[in-house]
């Protein structure tokens, strides 16, 4: 029957190691002593040995792979057993435990090989299972980027072992994340798991504000040129398809507008580096049923109004329906996220890292404005930047508000731009 | 083996013969005259009256049972009723010259002696101490009852509280004397003196034994009665209870000022063995048949020179029997008891009512009955002219009254509603969780100052096992574990004057193992003594003391012995808290030390015995500090506790409670077990000196990389799981281990709580490794039989989590 080999404990102080390589193949005859893999400690490279006699069956982990000490890596069939076993091989035992944390982590237990008494599966052997997973979904060195940016947007995860050179997961390996389950009707309470795209918005929301200094600056602008260029568009000839243009269109080719003025502005922190964006790639946040995903408009500076407002309209409606691409949701240099149409008055926007500053937009309302001696009612935009005060100070976020109230305030003139 | 006693072979060589006293036989003549002086006419008739209610009571149960109706009123009695009619004579002539202050302790057929005995106190007592009793008894339960029907006079209102309270017991009332948990075999009510009623054959002798140790010892007023049956006197714990109460010591040692004693304590205890002697020890019969000492007073013969001023007495003569009770009276009170009568006298009704009397003929029921005693003193009386007929009639027709009314209040389930389960009437009720520095006020009788004592020696030495630095200290400059516990002790027998310590090799030996070195020279020789090697006297004498308010601590150097006391721990120690209903308290340390190196009945850990009978506090500390901690607890308590103590750990420092052993007083929390060692990944919870065993396997797992936690037990009743379960939780893996053997093992229960309570969260089963199910093989393998540190690693390794790098001793942890 098939049983399973550990990785030793290979030093006092070793947790883990890294697979280098398999010395055995599935199919190859072993002995008690026969180097079956090299492991790679934190200082050396070592051999494990196999502990039992028979036919290599199946590798339960791969190269590159960081397994923990005890986790099982292979199994191999020593030749005993009989019909029983066989039988109870194929409904292997699970202890609860191992079954409780299967369960949590979304492990199918089926597909694993216990390392406990008689083949059971125990903790061990999920938490092994789960730790490769992990490692396959998370590690740089084993997607290609386009797969790595598609499983960080959420929608798709990584099965493993990956079909590109040393196991990497291309995006031919990518399937589509499970679709969160609806949780029943109730008028009680409802427990819905945290997943899916929800926990990488929690995960990301909570990195934001633990690894950036957020400061935001709050500022209105005159927004009457903005509204009566709209009333315009509104008015327009329906065949030149401008009428859907909307009020956030135009503030975000503003914005696309104002940016390049402002490379501080218009960049992201990665690790030490501040990365300056002479294109701007816009994003903008949308709410879909799924949660809250920010498209990204490439080289949204370059764009015409109609081109940016069409951008916009089919960023958005993708990402509402969940056919948006992985790249549309990545590399954005400044994100636009705006709330006016709720009546908000204004908010306090969380950056979206690794970019520097966010610009959160409210409603319009009227403000009294001094015009000689009188005093007048002016329609305003509330505009709130969030800026990662490590890279940003405070009055290089204002200059830039300042510098979009007032290009705002002379929309028609940008337009000129 | 005092020094003082010398054992001359010139004596013990030389020839002679041995002379045993005469002893009379229904020697009593009766002078109906002198009678009518001594007594007079009232008492005399109340005499007959006290009968008669014992009379009818019986007929009454009688016909309930057998007939389901008395004097109109139906009811279904379904416990057991062993009636005494044709005994009542024997009842009422012994309980005539008792005061409240005597105690009787009786058998399952003791309604006719609680009846008696509760009559004569009632007769006796003031009318203001009577109510006093009955209001505070239960909180007035039983007399709310009783006012609403009884007459206004309080000799009247007590008759009637006696007769229902002890209906109520016999049918299973809450109302009951006690609260119906004793019922028909067990009924007692201790403010009239009537003491527990035994379901054991001859279970009251030791008791009643220990009752007057206790008497003795405290200098406390009255004597004690057994009245235990003719059948008895084939069991062993009555024979062990009378060579106690005749122990030479009594005399020999006891008091005098140059034992350290105060006037009074000097002399045999004041016990009276009553064997109610009615022919049948069910359908045996002793006399011709089961035994053959043909008269059951001639076996007093062979337990002391005095043959325990045996006699043979009518007890179908109540003046016979007063007068005896009289007599023998002077004897005990001048403490030089015990005494042995041999009552003689017949149960017309069977054994039970199931009880066809095949083994006995008609004929000789029919013998008995011409000479009914109830019959022979109504003619006396009325020939004497200390009543006419019509007094006695009209007494009957008075008795079946009282009876009548209690039969409605006692069948009735809406006066007399039982004990409630689901209100969790029982649970409370099976230990008194008192606790108590003191039974009684006095000072406590010492022959030093406590600064004089071993303990200022003791308190000199290290307490715990290293230095500071981490370096062992000296073994004989550190505390002990024995010494742990000797602390406990001189701490306890200077607190409370009750405080008694006795059982094998005590006194001058000092324990067997050292325990109670030291001790000799603090106390007088009452305080701590030498029993006889009589394991169920040692224990039942320990139960009598405690219920009759004093603390005891008794030993039975090894654990095995228990056997010899079983009756004693699991049906008198275990049981008399709950079977009285909360009326008595056991303040009763029984220790016992698990052996090893002596083989097969010399090296067995029974805690899981004394873990299924409930009832017991069950402790076994395995360090220094819970041997103190826990002793101190144990002896401050007002339960009766085994304390299991080991020999393997006798000679051990504190090495787990940082700081050791603290030198002034302190208790463990009662329930919780200790956290050893703090692990991850595997959790072993170990009973008693195991834990050595469990901390070494822990050790190794470290090294081959797995973390376990170790918890210690401590205590095995009460037990709170919530530390081991919540380790179990964290570990995932659980394995307990004891030197029990493994098939039965307490660890059983305990795991399938663990599994219980930890089961989703377990990653394998929960598994216990005991010692083998063989007898202890001899010191030089034992190694094959107790669990040794590889077994805990093998018991890991092949059924929880292969250890990798782990290479199993053995194949199988299969028990067997």
């Amino acid at each position: 029957m098939p049983k399973p080999i550990l990785l030793p404990k290979l030093g006092n102080s070793v947790e883990s190691c890294l697979v280098a390589a398999w010395l055995k193949q599935p199919g190859d005859t072993v002995s008690v002593g026969d180097a079956i893999a090299s492991v790679e400690t934190d200082k050396t490279t070592v051999e494990v040995v196999s502990t039992l006699s028979g036919t290599l069956m199946k590798h339960l982990v791969d190269v590159g792979d960081e397994v923990p000490v005890f986790a099982p890596i292979a199994f191999i069939d020593d030749g005993s057993g009989d019909a029983e076993t066989a039988t109870t091989a194929n409904a292997p035992a699970v202890s609860p435990r191992a079954r409780h944390v299967a369960l949590a982590q979304g492990i199918e237990v089926g597909a694993l090989m216990g390392s406990g008494p008689n083949g059971r599966i125990i903790e061990r052997d999920v938490l092994a299972a789960q730790m490769a997973t992990k490692s396959a979904e998370t590690d740089a060195k084993k997607l290609t980027p386009v797969a790595r940016a598609m499983v960080e947007s959420g929608h798709y995860v990584a099965s493993t072992p990956g079909s590109g050179q040393r196991g990497t997961i291309t995006k031919h390996d990518l399937r589509p994340a499970k679709p969160e389950p609806t949780a029943p009707d109730s008028d009680e309470v409802q427990t819905v798991p945290l997943a899916g795209v929800r926990k990488v918005i929690a995960q990301r929301m909570r990195a934001s504000l633990h690894t950036t200094a957020q400061l935001t600056l709050n500022a209105f602008a005159n927004a009457s040129a903005m509204l009566a260029y709209r009333k315009q568009l509104k008015a327009s000839d329906e065949a030149l398809g401008l009428r859907d243009i909307t009020l956030n269109d135009l503030l975000m080719f503003a914005v696309a507008r104002t940016l390049p003025q402002f490379p501080e502005v218009n960049a992201t922190l990665e690790g030490d580096t501040i990365t300056r964006s002479r294109g701007v790639h816009l994003g903008f946040a949308v709410d879909t049923p799924r949660g809250l995903l920010v498209p990204v408009i490439r080289n949204a500076h370059t764009r015409t109004l109609a081109g940016l407002a069409s951008d916009a309209r089919t960023c958005a409606a993708a990402a509402r329906d969940g056919r948006i691409a992985p790249d549309q949701l990545t590399a954005g240099t400044f994100t636009v996220s705006n709330l006016g149409q709720f009546g908000i008055e204004s908010f306090t926007p969380i950056l979206n890292p690794p970019q520097v500053a966010i610009l959160g937009v409210g409603g319009i309302a009227l403000r009294p404005v001094q015009v000689d001696d009188e005093v007048r009612f002016v329609p305003h935009l509330s505009l709130s930047l969030t800026i990662d005060h490590q890279v940003l100070d405070g009055a290089i976020g204002a200059r830039f508000l300042q510098g979009l109230a007032r290009n705002i305030a002379v929309f028609d003139l940008l337009l000129a731009l | 083996m005092p020094k003082s006693l010398l054992i001359d072979p010139a004596d013990m060589r030389k020839r002679g013969t041995l002379h045993a006293p005469e002893i009379p036989l229904n020697a009593y003549v009766s002078d109906p005259v002198a009678e009518a002086l001594k007594y007079g006419s009232t008492a005399l008739v109340r005499m007959y009256r006290d009968m008669l209610m014992i009379r009818e009571f019986e007929t009454m149960l009688d016909r309930i049972k057998k007939q389901g109706e008395y004097e109109g009123v139906t009811y279904e009695h379904r416990g057991p009723a062993h009636l005494s009619s044709g005994q009542e004579a024997a009842a009422v002539g012994q309980a005539y010259h008792l005061t409240p202050d005597d105690l009787i302790f009786g058998s399952h057929r003791s309604h006719g002696e609680i009846l008696a005995k509760s009559l004569s106190a009632i007769h006796k007592m003031e009318a203001v101490a009577l109510v006093h009793v009955m209001e505070r008894y239960m909180d007035g339960d039983i007399l709310r009852v009783v006012e609403d029907y009884s007459d206004s006079t309080e000799q009247g209102l007590a008759i009637d509280f006696t007769l229902y309270g002890a209906l109520a017991e016999i049918f299973a009332r809450k109302n009951g004397f006690n609260r119906g948990l004793g019922g028909s075999m067990h009924a007692f009510f201790p403010p009239f003196g009537v003491m527990p009623n035994n379901a054991i054959v001859g279970g009251s002798a030791d008791i009643a034994t220990g009752a007057a140790l206790f008497k003795r010892i405290n200098r406390k007023p009255g004597m004690v009665i057994a009245n235990i049956g003719d059948a008895s006197m084939g069991c062993g714990p009555t024979w062990e209870a009378m060579m106690f109460s005749a122990m030479d010591q009594f005399h020999t040692l006891w008091g005098g000022p140059s034992l350290g004693g105060r006037d009074g304590v000097k002399g045999h205890p004041p016990i009276l063995f009553n064997f109610m002697n009615n022919f049948y020890g069910m359908g045996g019969q002793p006399k011709g048949e089961t035994m053959g000492f043909d008269v059951l007073a001639r076996v007093a013969m062979g337990v002391n020179p005095s043959g325990m001023h045996a006699e043979r007495i009518d007890g179908f003569n109540p003046l016979a029997v007063a007068d005896a009770i009289e007599r023998k009276r002077a004897i005990l009170e001048s403490g030089n008891g015990p005494v042995l009568l041999d009552t003689v006298t017949y149960r017309f009704s069977g054994h039970s009512p199931s009880d066809a009397s095949s083994y006995r003929d008609a004929q000789e029921v029919k013998l008995w009955q011409a000479q009914d005693a109830l019959v022979q003193f109504a003619e006396y009386l009325v020939v004497n002219g200390h009543a006419t007929t019509r007094v006695l009639e009209q007494l009957h027709a008075e008795i079946k009254g009282r009876v009548l009314l209690a039969l409605r209040a006692a069948s009735s389930d809406h006066i007399s509603p039982r004990l409630n389960s689901r209100t969790g009437d029982i649970g409370p009720l099976m230990f008194s969780n008192q606790y108590k520095d003191r039974m009684a006020a006095d000072e406590p009788e010492v022959l030093i100052p406590q600064s004089a004592s071993r303990l200022t020696q003791l308190h000199e030495k290290h307490r715990f096992a290293t230095d500071e630095q981490g370096a062992p200290n000296p073994k004989l400059k550190t505390l002990t574990y024995a010494e742990a516990l000797t602390e406990a002790m001189i701490h306890r027998f200077y607190q409370d004057p009750t405080m008694v310590a006795y059982g094998e090799e005590n006194r001058d030996w000092g324990g067997a193992f050292g325990v109670y070195r030291g001790l000799t020279e603090c106390l007088p020789y009452h305080r701590l003594f030498n029993a006889p090697i009589s394991e169920g006297a040692i224990v039942g004498t320990g139960v009598g003391y405690a219920i009759s308010g004093g603390r005891a601590v008794v030993e039975l150097m090894y654990c095995d012995f228990m056997g010899r006391a079983g009756d004693q721990i699991f049906n008198q120690m275990a049981k008399w808290q709950s079977m009285s209903g909360g009326m008595l308290q056991m303040p009763l340390v029984l220790r016992v030390s698990v052996g090893s190196k002596y083989g097969a009945q010399h090296s067995q850990d029974w805690s899981s015995l004394c873990a299924h009978i409930p009832g017991l506090k069950v402790f076994f500390p395995a360090t220094a500090y819970d041997a103190k901690g826990m002793l101190n607890l144990a002896l401050r308590g007002t339960d009766p506790v085994v304390f299991f103590e080991s020999q393997r750990l006798y000679g051990e420092p504190e090495r787990y409670v940082a700081g050791g052993v603290p030198r002034d007083y302190y208790e463990v929390p009662l329930g919780e077990p200790a956290i050893r060692r703090t692990g991850d990944d595997v959790t072993i919870v170990t009973i008693g000196a195991t834990l050595t065993v469990a901390i070494e396997a822990a050790r190794d797992l470290a090294q081959l990389g797995i973390s376990a936690e170790v918890i210690d037990t401590r205590f095995i009743n009460p037990l709170n799981y919530d530390t081991i379960i919540a380790s179990v939780r964290k570990t995932g893996r659980c394995i307990l281990a004891s030197d029990a053997c493994e098939q039965g093992s307490f660890l059983h229960t305990m795991a399938t709580h663990i599994t219980r309570a930890a089961f989703d969260q377990l990653d394998g089963p929960v598994t216990v490794v005991g010692a083998r199910n063989w007898i202890t093989p001899p010191t030089e393998i034992e190694e094959l039989f107790f669990p040794q540190k590889s077994w805990l690693l093998d018991a890991i390794d092949d059924n929880i989590l292969p250890i990798p790098g782990y290479a199993s001793v053995r194949t199988s942890m299969e028990p067997r």
